[in-house]
């Protein structure tokens, strides 16, 4: 891994305050970009994202600069959304959303006005987004992964805990759901 | 099954791979000219690249003030720490010291409680309880103190999260 995981790994063992700042400016609309798509919550994305910076100060020190620092991030952001939705639901995030269980669950449920549905309408590509949320939410978090953050399939199997075949295999399949989805949605 | 069919499903599971995992110059030629003849697979290679092109240029807007507020809020918290570290790093070592002691003393302890228990007359099983206890309570304060420190923690995230 470059200078700059290892830069950053330094900065997070001091607790650089400056380094922090920076990283939240630089790192503040993929996070919470990816929160927004795995929450399906923007008031609830937001408190992810503050909470995860504040356990990016605390658990600092784990970082080694080994790995990419935002699949580090990302990783840290879903394990806080995971622990909430197991305190909510007494549940994982994927047996809530795997579709492949005996009752699959959307984390944004299209029948509620409330999550992503209503937080994406607010937005310019109102359709595209409406589509979007159609699909089954880790589906939708492998290709975020993938197409938006540009994450390889190694980061990915490392920030969501999964063998390499299951992300791949959630990502053919996600494919085929977004492209169901905007087909559907006439986008 | 036609070879048609098995042609047309050879080519769009190559589409997806290509964009999910690269695929080889094999296939890379064999799909070129399969999709030279084939509108269908041509029409599925593009809605696939423009389902992909608008997953990648979806905007999503970001609430306003929302660095600023997470970056107070993360020098707080780390004011905080600051703040606690010399604490527990004296926690840790006056519990190191003990435990130093507590080792460096065991002989001569043991002998001053069997001499207790000579002296006195107690049975030796008391006396022999007596030391372990001397041995084990300054741990058991150390956990104890550990116990509280994570309990205030817990508070702490609680908090943190009634206000999420």
């Amino acid at each position: 891994m470059g200078d700059e995981a290892k830069t950053i790994a330094r900065g997070l063992q001091r607790r650089d305050p400056d380094l922090l700042d920076r990283l939240i400016e630089q790192y503040q609309y993929r996070l919470f970009r990816y929160l927004v798509y795995i929450s399906g919550n923007k008031e609830r994305a937001e408190d992810f994202f503050q909470e995860t910076w504040i356990r990016v100060l605390e658990r600092g020190h784990q970082y080694n600069g080994k790995s990419k620092f935002e699949a580090w991030l990302f990783a840290i952001a879903r394990n806080l959304v995971i622990d909430w939705q197991r305190s909510k639901k007494a549940q994982s995030l994927d047996t809530l959303t795997d579709p492949e269980q005996e009752h699959p669950l959307q984390l944004a449920d299209e029948n509620d006005p409330s999550p992503l549905r209503q937080v994406l309408s607010h937005e310019t590509e109102e359709n595209v987004q409406a589509s979007l949320q159609k699909i089954p939410a880790i589906y939708r978090e492998v290709l975020v992964l993938r197409f938006q953050e540009e994450l390889q399939i190694d980061e990915m199997a490392g920030v969501l805990s999964i063998p390499l075949s299951t992300v791949k295999s959630r990502l053919y399949r996600g494919l085929e759901a977004l492209r169901g989805a905007l087909q559907g949605g006439a986008v | 099954m036609k070879s048609t069919d098995i042609a047309h499903e050879r080519a769009l599971q190559l589409i997806a791979q290509a964009r999910v995992d690269g695929m080889s110059d094999t296939d890379r030629n064999w799909l070129r000219a399969h999709l030279e003849e084939c509108d269908f697979c041509v029409e599925h290679a593009r809605r696939t690249d423009r389902a992909l092109r608008l997953l990648r240029t979806a905007p999503i807007s970001l609430p306003a003030g929302l660095a600023s507020r997470t970056q107070f809020r993360v020098r707080l918290r780390a004011q905080e720490l600051r703040e606690r570290e010399p604490k527990r790093r004296a926690l840790w070592l006056a519990c190191g010291m003990s435990w130093i002691f507590g080792v460096a003393s065991a002989p001569y302890v043991w002998s001053l409680f069997q001499w207790l228990g000579q002296r006195t007359g107690v049975p030796k099983l008391v006396w022999e309880v007596g030391f372990g206890l001397w041995w084990s309570i300054p741990a058991l304060f150390a956990v104890a103190v550990l116990l509280m420190e994570s309990s205030r923690k817990g508070e702490q995230a609680d908090w943190i999260n009634q206000g999420s």
